[in-house]
């Protein structure tokens, strides 16, 4: 070699085995896990030599080819706005009461979400009119002789749509953690839909709990006295690595710990027929979705008090202490009932529970007389209002959602057995093997000595590529492997373009030097313009795809660049290893 | 070894105007075949169910659609996937749910003859009929009369007690895919299939999807377009333009023609030609700029020719070449992969043809329009002076 080609080379060594370290936690989680468990990141991560990459960058493969469920669902903002353009006509009309103004009523167009008031007499509709003015969530459309009619403005629809689909994205995090799935991704989709991705899921049931009525919302007593957890701490203490550990932060025992599964059943021997563990989320950060650890509370296993009684919730703050509040307020039986609850339990802690997950445990201060009741939110060392404020708007996202539903319908569900997906797997890989013997064996017969060092670099390029996916932790889907078959193709054509143009120069009597400096010159500009072209349709793809167009223009994007690398790169610096290294005569081409 | 022994020397461009030709009849063909007969939509973009199921034992299609049609679904679609060995069969309804406007009449009279029924609003697209009740009433009951008139009910959920009074109730209709699975095991004691794959797509996400596809395709000729006017002279950009458009279309052509589903892979399909289609354009262009640098003043038809010839082996070798590493996917690939590697087959085909006959004669047809403006414009320059 030499002849300042040694920084060719390194580079060239350098990614070869950087792929291949990449590849060593792809390798583990096919080969070495058991086949039910290659999700499972934790396991993987502790069968990983200390030197391996982490866990997280293994290979994914997609839904459609390990099984599972994918789904969008729609958020019907549409039924929850009518509802709310009803409750406001009624509002109005107590309110116009209220200003002695009588006798109006009012009818709502569901479908326009618009608002038609009703006068006697055009003198009243007038005065309607002037109280109405500073009634800012509608706007007029039109006055008849005596009526008139008001139109939900779009800016109030486009901020109660936002409101109900992050709710419903709450709802829908936290019933799924309830599962404990490993890999699941919820997003926001469009204005009104939220996308699901449960890889490995089978259990279309499951699915159809995700779209059940509302949250189920429960007020339930603390057991702050009782002993349970200290007592069961000292007669099974806990293996040393579960990291659970009794905690007091509220003034009652509790037990703290990382994995939700392991805390709950050894949280959960032996408890008191009448009692329950449930758990809290508890997050450092802001970002939704993810606990840092969970704590777990002793409550009574009766249920005094549901989400059913609630009216509505909202948030604002207090005037004296400046602290978050949060103001409930219950319907008329719902109202007697808190009342009695709250007076009963004076002192003690009440739970906040969502869908079996507590959210908080506020303490009870006095007796609730009115059906209204105010969680006011302490301000914890160390958080910023910003967070505060975070907080305050979940919990009254939590509790609308046991009280307002903006109901949940599926826009979209591909669901994938698992046998069918290990076809798919089998037959995918089949395929991609079969097209890349195939051109292997061709370029090989073809141009011989170069036709070899092009193969090379192809099974090379077919490395980069799984290396590339699994460092940018994006998933392997069969329009992916798709995708793969035809980047090879495109990385061989880079390879028959320079051949080519070696020949050229060698039939134009050039020395086999000359011939293949030049060839691969002359051949770079046609191949960078080549593949930039198709890259751009690619990113195109990326950007504007979804689901399997997405796998299919990740692949194809990662096997550009490394077809870039190959052709140009690598087999460039073998064949000029061949012919100025060894000084060799010919070039077979 | 070489498939082309001697430099070849066929005249490409005297050719030009009968390819010209048969490619624009051919195109204009399948575009007012497209008008009239639409593609076969996938449920991407028609919107509908897909199911897939596997038999236990040998069954055939006939077999399997009788069986639809005794249990009264008529317009479900039946087609054989894989090898007949497979015994698998991909069932296709139009509807997403149970609720369609003929289903909807006979639910809203059961529904109303339950009495005390107010503010029915039905929504079919998205299976849902929101109503007002005088009284609380038990949701089952509600279940059992739309059930009871043909509506398969997933769920029926109280909304509350109305401010005007009255209690508002939501029926969820059930999807389609249940009706199919239930259709296909009806009389069984145990079903004699696997449900291996369920697609539904609900008609504006369908929608939405089909605009996001088209919309990323024409980005992407104009992102190319902009490239190659950049890269190269801008009287090369409507020629690979054209080629470009030229390829869409007849593999839309196989699509219309095959009646296979057109859907998001179809649409990566289409990108990708496109991308593969420049490419090859790409290379002949970049010969025919360095030809021009070399033989400054001969013809230009004349350098096209040489251009095309001198790069004649390398585009029937990368074309097969990159055919070849599709022959696995249509080996072994069933359904959409099959479609994917049959559709691709076409576009590089196609896409070879188009950048030796369509890009390369219509820079010549720019660069003459180019010299007689120029021509015209100094003969005026001289009227005037």
């Amino acid at each position: 070699m030499g002849r300042g080609n040694w920084g060719r080379w390194v580079v060239i060594i350098a990614v070869t085995l950087g792929s291949i370290w990449y590849l060593i936690p792809t390798y583990y989680s096919f080969f070495v896990l058991p086949k039910g468990q290659r999700n499972d990141l934790k396991l993987l991560q502790s069968k990983l030599p200390r030197w391996a990459p982490g866990a997280n960058h293994r290979l994914n493969l997609g839904l459609d080819l390990q099984g599972g469920i994918h789904m969008v669902m729609r958020v019907d903002t549409q039924t929850a706005l009518q509802k709310r353009v009803e409750r406001r006509g009624l509002q109005i009309v107590n309110y116009l009461r209220d200003q002695k103004i009588e006798g109006v009523t009012y009818t709502t167009d569901p479908n326009k979400l618009q608002l038609t008031l009703k006068a006697p007499d055009a003198a009243t509709l007038d005065k309607v009119e002037k109280e109405l003015k500073g009634f800012d969530d509608f706007s007029k459309v039109s006055r008849a002789a005596d009526s008139v009619t008001f139109q939900l403005k779009d800016t109030q629809v486009s901020r109660f749509r936002d409101e109900a689909v992050d709710q419903a994205m709450l709802v829908i995090r936290r019933r799924i953690d309830k599962w404990g799935v490993a890999e699941v991704d919820v997003r926001k989709m469009g204005t009104d839909s939220i996308q699901i991705s449960l890889p490995g899921q089978q259990d279309p049931e499951q699915a159809k709990e995700l779209i059940g009525t509302t949250a189920q919302l429960e007020f339930r007593m603390v057991d702050d006295k009782n002993p349970f957890f200290s007592q069961l701490m000292a007669k099974h203490p806990p293996p040393p690595d579960s990291g659970i550990r009794l905690v007091r932060p509220n003034g009652y025992d509790q037990l703290e710990g990382k994995d939700r599964e392991a805390l709950l059943a050894f949280a959960r021997q032996g408890v008191p027929p009448d009692r329950e563990v449930l758990l809290q989320c508890v997050t450092t950060q802001a970002q939704k979705g993810t606990c840092d650890s969970y704590l777990a509370f002793l409550v009574d296993r009766q249920v005094p008090l549901t989400g059913e009684s609630l009216a509505t919730a909202d948030y604002s703050r207090s005037q004296t202490s400046n602290d978050f509040e949060v103001n409930l307020s219950f319907d008329t039986q719902g109202g007697i009932e808190f009342a009695k609850l709250t007076g009963d339990n004076v002192g003690r802690y009440m739970a906040i529970v969502l869908d079996d997950n507590v959210n908080s445990a506020p303490r009870i201060n006095e007796r609730i007389p009115n059906g209204r009741a105010r969680i006011t939110l302490g301000h914890s060392i160390g958080k910023t209002d910003e967070q505060m404020l975070q907080e305050a708007l979940n919990l009254v996202l939590v509790l609308r959602a046991g009280a307002l539903p903006a109901p949940v319908t599926t826009g979209e569900i591909r669901q994938v057995g698992a046998s069918l997906g290990d076809e798919l797997v089998r037959r995918g890989s089949l395929a991609a093997l079969v097209g890349l013997g195939l051109v292997v064996a061709f370029m090989a017969v073809y141009y011989r000595k170069s036709g070899l060092i092009a193969d090379v670099a192809l099974i090379l390029n077919g490395l980069l590529i799984l290396a590339g996916l699994a460092l940018f932790n994006a998933t392997l889907t069969l329009p992916g492997i798709a995708g793969f078959v035809l980047t090879l193709g495109i990385a061989v054509d880079a390879n028959v373009l320079i051949n080519e143009r070696v020949r050229e120069e060698l039939d134009a009597g050039k020395s086999a030097r000359a011939a293949v400096d030049q060839g691969y010159d002359r051949a770079f500009w046609t191949i960078f313009d080549a593949h930039v072209t198709t890259l751009i349709a690619g990113f195109i793809l990326l950007s504007t795809g979804t689901g399997p167009v997405r796998g299919f223009a990740t692949s194809l994007i990662i096997g550009l660049v490394a077809s870039l690398f190959t052709s140009i790169v690598v087999t460039r610096a073998i064949t000029t290893y061949f012919v100025h290294g060894r000084g060799a005569q010919t070039v077979s081409v | 070894m070489r498939i082309l022994k001697h430099k070849t020397n066929i005249d490409f461009i005297g050719k030009r105007k009968p390819a010209l030709f048969i490619s624009s009849v051919l195109n204009l063909a399948i575009l007012v075949g497209i008008a009239i007969f639409g593609f076969n939509f996938g449920v991407d973009f028609a919107g509908g169910t897909v199911v897939e199921l596997k038999f236990n034992h040998p069954i055939s299609a006939a077999e399997v659609r009788a069986r639809a049609e005794a249990a009264r679904l008529h317009d479900v679609s039946v087609q054989g996937i894989g090898s007949s060995t497979e015994n698998s069969y991909l069932l296709r309804l139009g509807g997403v749910t149970q609720l369609t406007e003929e289903s909807a009449v006979t639910a809203l009279k059961a529904l109303t003859d339950l009495g005390g029924i107010s503010n029915v609003h039905t929504d079919v697209q998205n299976g849902l009929i929101n109503f007002r009740s005088a009284q609380k009433i038990d949701p089952q009951k509600v279940r059992d009369a739309i059930t009871a008139s043909g509506t398969g009910v997933k769920e029926v959920r109280a909304l509350g007690t109305a401010q005007g009074g009255g209690e508002d109730y939501q029926v969820v209709a059930s999807g389609m895919a249940d009706k199919i699975t239930a259709a296909m095991g009806k009389g069984l004691q145990q079903p004699d299939f696997q449900v291996r794959r369920v697609d539904y797509v609900g008609p504006q996400v369908g929608n939405q999807l089909r605009n996001k596809g088209i919309a990323a395709l024409l980005y992407a000729m104009l992102a190319i377009l902009v490239y190659v006017a950049f890269r190269f002279d801008f009287k090369f950009g409507p020629g690979a333009l054209v080629a470009m458009v030229h390829d869409v279309v007849m593999v839309s052509g196989y699509y219309l023609v095959s009646r296979r589903e057109f859907n998001l892979t179809s649409i990566a399909v289409l990108l990708t030609i496109t991308g593969y289609s420049i490419n090859d354009t790409i290379v002949i262009y970049d010969r025919i700029r360095e030809e021009m640098a070399r033989y400054k003043g001969k013809p230009l038809p004349e350098i096209i020719n040489i251009a095309v010839n001198d790069t004649l082996s390398r585009t029937i070798l990368t074309s097969g070449v990159t055919a070849l590493s599709l022959v696995g996917l249509l080996i072994f690939g069933v359904g959409e992969i099959w479609d994917f590697a049959m559709a691709m087959l076409i576009g590089i085909i196609v896409g070879t043809y188009s950048s030796v006959y369509i890009a390369s004669p219509l820079t010549i047809w720019l660069d003459e329009r180019a010299a007689r403006k120029k021509a015209a414009g100094s003969a005026m320059k001289v009227r005037a002076a």
